[in-house]
């Protein structure tokens, strides 16, 4: 009996303390800056135009195959008038955010620090009604760091910070 | 007409299906009870369901990418899973993990055992009966925990932290004080679950003496982690084939003696605490340091040959299994599961008892269906 | 007998029909209401808010629900037998609400005070098994059939225990009316007198009710909700409501048979008022502790439920009924009681003690490095 009296103190004491409930929808907790949603692609606004230059390497490593990659010419590179220094760049770019398992290796692989995984709520609510939905094109993909709602984090590999 | 003196009731076994969606399978396991009344007769288990291939997918995906399967095969201690994966291309590549990133492999594993015995510990209360309470208990003590991992590797569950050589990248500068932090509350935490059951007379009079399992049988069906340490087998491939940084550690084997329910129970509760000790051990002699080795391969390719790692996952001995012809990709890559053997014993320790006592054997044993099934 | 319905002459009919609708509107009121309570009480004792986004403070939450049920589909399974299953609801849910009945709520509140009011509610209080095991046995499902089983062999075993602790409250009353039984507790309340069968008449309750530690029929964990099992929309909302129902009568109950009802500590002349804060006080008391045990005690299993009311319930009764028996004959003095009383509890708790008690060695340090042996 003196078991159950103190199983039942257990949770009166519990009772008094304060609930440890996130309030989700209404409240956002704020996020650790390496927290990983799913990648997007990043804007240089030095140029005026996205970081990637549809190199493929993200394509290749890519586990699940979730991303198509395509390249094209850059309109802007210095030979044709313009001013960036990029030869070629992204023509078209999906992500399935369907298939993607958020292993973070596009980003560990791209030599442009082109991508990045989404470190904002934004990131992790995605829900649609349509799978198809869920594959992201260039300028959904874009959007965000366009309009410069991200501080990402692209984590040097393998370098200690102490 | 007189009834005959000799007629019995005739009576028929009843089967029930508990499983693939039943509250206290844990996932989607099935199991078919035969039961006689209230008195389970047979039992006959159908695992499978949550098969994907993970084995097979990792041969096609080179060493990196499938830390990311490793993850899903064991996602209630997916650092654990990890850490045998990358030890075992380690061994294969021959690389030399420096010691910082070894000192914070073994407090991430530890910190994962916290929240997988956690996690345990809820579950088992539910199947024991108490509404939920335990259940929300663990949950905010492995939020805390949960929540360190996202700030040192950014997920949650899926960490995909660990790499061949040493750390993906190093953990943050306030890493000492959140994991002191985290402590602190799983300290109080676990008190919390041994004044809420472990002297519970319901509680004990629920789990002792069911799902008793002998010494010998435990060894003969290729239990362990601390499903075997309850029955009284001092079974730790931390203690008796120190990985990491063990073999420097202070910590004791917690063995039961009666191999039941109650003591499987125990056993995790105790190993909580060592797992505790362990934890600030580490945290005391971490140092800073590298966290790959110097001269890290830019492309890693493991040497020809085979081997077989083991590290105690918190669920017991979660082993890979590495062939290797070359390359940068398994040739064959087999897991050995803990709960899959685990779970071979589950007839013999729930036969003849009540239909309740099968399902909180069941809870005991602590299955993870996705390592059962890969 | 007088029609006078809060003072209006009515027909006959006329005011039973008006006495039935106040039950079910009162009685469904109170039960989203207790719905509502347990929600937000039961989250609070597992650190959780509860509902809060329906109304303020997710008040109409159990508006909302009520709605939802009854909007479902109303599912009957292809092999249920349709009489069976489409009444079971509601032989669980009429005697509860005939229960009603006889309850002294306040002073001259009431529906109809029997003379005879404490035996007619236990009658009428344990028709509404029949409903169980209509409900198990007519959804042909194998779950529901263990659980209607299961809850006929508790509702008989408690049924004793608690008639047996309300018999001696009649012996010290002298009455059976329960009005009578209110005003005999004028100064000294008979939870004083009768310790003993209040805690017997509590324990049997929680079994009547089926609510934890006795939730064996229901049983979320192994037999996923028993009767229940393949109800929907408005008839398993007809359960839920029986459910709440018989909660809130044996509350009320509780508080006039053991707690003094509206007449202890302030006597009868206090006005409404007090009357109604009193009873409310009472009997909010006793759902508090309903669910606070339903936040922390597991389930007993079947066989260790029945041996505790046959083995311990019912021979304490008995001689409690005894006791009451001697004192009321040859006329000792009261305080006799309240010293039995006091011993018989002391036996009870020892006797639960005993009944679950082990004195085994917990799981530790390893003694023995017997995976060297083995």
């Amino acid at each position: 009996m003196k078991g159950i009296a103190k199983s039942l103190m257990v949770t009166l004491s519990t009772f008094t303390r304060k609930p440890v409930t996130r309030d989700y929808p209404n409240y956002h907790r704020p996020l650790p800056e390496r927290d990983r949603a799913f990648p997007l692609l990043l804007w240089d606004k030095e140029v005026d135009e996205p970081f990637c230059t549809g190199c493929h390497a993200c394509e290749r490593a890519c586990p699940v195959e979730c991303m198509t990659v395509l390249m094209k010419d850059n309109p802007n590179h210095k030979s044709n008038g313009g001013d960036s220094s990029r030869r070629k760049i992204i023509d078209k770019f999906w992500i399935d955010y369907a298939r993607c398992m958020r292993c973070n290796i596009c980003v560990e692989v791209c030599n442009f620090d082109a991508i990045a995984m989404n470190n904002t709520w934004q990131g992790h609510e995605t829900s649609v009604h349509d799978r198809k939905d869920l594959v992201m094109d260039l300028q959904q993909l874009l959007a965000q760091s366009h309009g410069g709602a991200i501080k990402e984090w692209v984590p040097t590999l393998g370098q200690a910070n102490e | 007409m007189v009834a005959s003196p000799q007629h019995e009731f005739e009576t028929q076994d009843l089967l029930i299906n508990v499983g693939p969606q039943h509250p206290s399978t844990h996932g989607v396991f099935r199991m078919v009870l035969t039961i006689d009344g209230e008195v389970v007769k047979d039992v006959v288990p159908y695992i499978g369901y949550l098969h994907r291939g993970a084995e097979k997918l990792c041969e096609t995906m080179d060493f990196r990418q499938g830390i990311g399967f490793m993850d899903r095969t064991e996602y209630l201690a997916a650092h654990n899973a990890e850490l045998s994966y990358v030890m075992a291309v380690e061994a294969l590549a021959g690389l030399e993990v420096p010691d910082r990133a070894q000192w914070i492999r073994t407090i991430l594993c530890e910190l994962n055992r916290l929240s997988s015995h956690f996690m345990f510990l809820g579950a088992f209360g539910i199947d024991v009966g108490v509404f939920g309470t335990p259940f929300i208990y663990a949950w905010r003590e492995r939020e805390a925990i949960i929540d360190l991992f996202e700030e040192i590797s950014g997920d949650r569950m899926m960490y995909a932290y660990f790499r061949p050589g040493g750390l993906a990248w190093d953990v943050p500068l306030n890493f000492k004080e959140r994991v002191r932090e985290v402590l602190k509350s799983t300290r109080q935490g676990i008190k919390d679950f041994d004044e809420l059951l472990t002297q519970n007379e319901i509680f004990r009079a629920r789990t002792e003496g069911i799902g008793y399992i002998s010494a010998e049988d435990a060894i003969d069906w290729g239990m362990s982690g601390p499903s075997i340490r309850a029955s009284g087998v001092a079974l730790d491939v931390r203690r008796d084939e120190p990985y990491l940084k063990y073999a420097d550690l202070d910590f004791d084997v917690i063995t039961g003696e009666n191999g039941d329910v109650f003591d499987r129970y125990y056993c995790r509760l105790m190993e909580m605490h060592e797992s505790v000790k362990i934890i600030e051990q580490c945290l005391a002699r971490l140092e800073p340091g590298l966290i790959v080795p110097d001269k890290m391969p830019r492309m890693l390719r493991a040497a020809p040959g085979e081997v077989y790692i083991r590290t105690e996952a918190p669920r017991g001995e979660y082993g890979i299994y590495m062939v290797s012809k070359g390359g940068n990709r398994p040739y064959r890559l087999k897991v050995r599961s803990a709960c899959l053997s685990n779970l071979q014993a589950l007839k013999q320790m729930s036969v003849d008892q009540y239909v309740a006592d099968a399902i909180i054997v069941l809870g005991s044993i602590d299955i993870v269906l996705s390592e059962v099934d890969r | 007998m007088n029609n006078s319905l809060f003072g209006f002459e009515i027909n006959v009919w006329l005011d039973a029909l008006a006495r039935l609708g106040l039950i079910v509107g009162v009685m469904t009121v109170v039960a989203m209401g207790l719905i509502y309570g347990e929600r937000k009480i039961l989250a609070r004792f597992q650190q959780r808010i509860g509902p809060q986004k329906t109304g303020p403070f997710g008040l109409l939450q159990s508006v909302a629900d009520a709605i939802k049920l009854v909007g479902k589909e109303d599912l009957r399974p292809n092999a249920a037998d349709p009489w069976t299953f489409e009444l079971a609801p509601y032989f669980v849910f009429i005697p509860i609400f005939l229960g009603f009945v006889s309850l002294p709520f306040l002073l001259g509140v009431n529906i109809r005070l029997f003379d005879l009011g404490l035996l007619y509610f236990i009658a009428v209080s344990s028709v509404n098994i029949v409903g169980w095991i209509m409900a198990g046995w007519g959804s042909d499902n194998r779950y529901a059939m263990i659980g209607g089983m299961r809850a006929a062999a508790q509702a008989i075993s408690y049924e004793l225990p608690l008639v047996l602790s309300l018999v001696t409250v009649a012996m010290l009353a002298g009455s059976l009316n329960l009005k009578d039984i209110v005003e005999g507790q004028g100064t000294v309340p008979y939870i004083a007198w009768l310790p003993l069968a209040f805690v017997i008449f509590f324990i049997s309750t929680l079994a009547e009710m089926n609510r934890p530690p006795f939730d064996i029929p229901i049983g979320e964990s192994e037999v996923v909700g028993g009767p229940f099992v393949e109800y929907s929309g408005i008839r398993w909302s007809m359960f839920m409501l029986g459910e709440y129902a018989s909660l809130w009568i044996l509350s009320v109950l509780t508080a006039a048979v053991f707690l003094g009802g509206y007449s202890w500590p302030f006597g009868e002349d206090l006005g409404r008022g007090y009357q109604l804060v009193l009873m409310a006080a009472k009997s909010s008391l006793y759902i508090f502790v309903v669910f606070w045990v339903r936040a922390s005690i597991p389930r007993l299993r079947i066989d260790q439920l029945m041996s505790y009311s046959w083995k311990i319930l019912l021979p304490l009764s008995l001689a409690q009924v005894l006791v009451v028996g001697f004192v009321r004959v040859y006329e000792l003095p009261d305080i006799f009681l309240a010293i039995e009383g006091v011993f018989g509890l002391i036996i009870l708790v020892s006797l639960t003690g005993r009944a679950v008690a082990s004195n085994r060695r917990l799981p530790g340090a390893a003694r023995t490095m017997r995976s060297e042996a083995a």
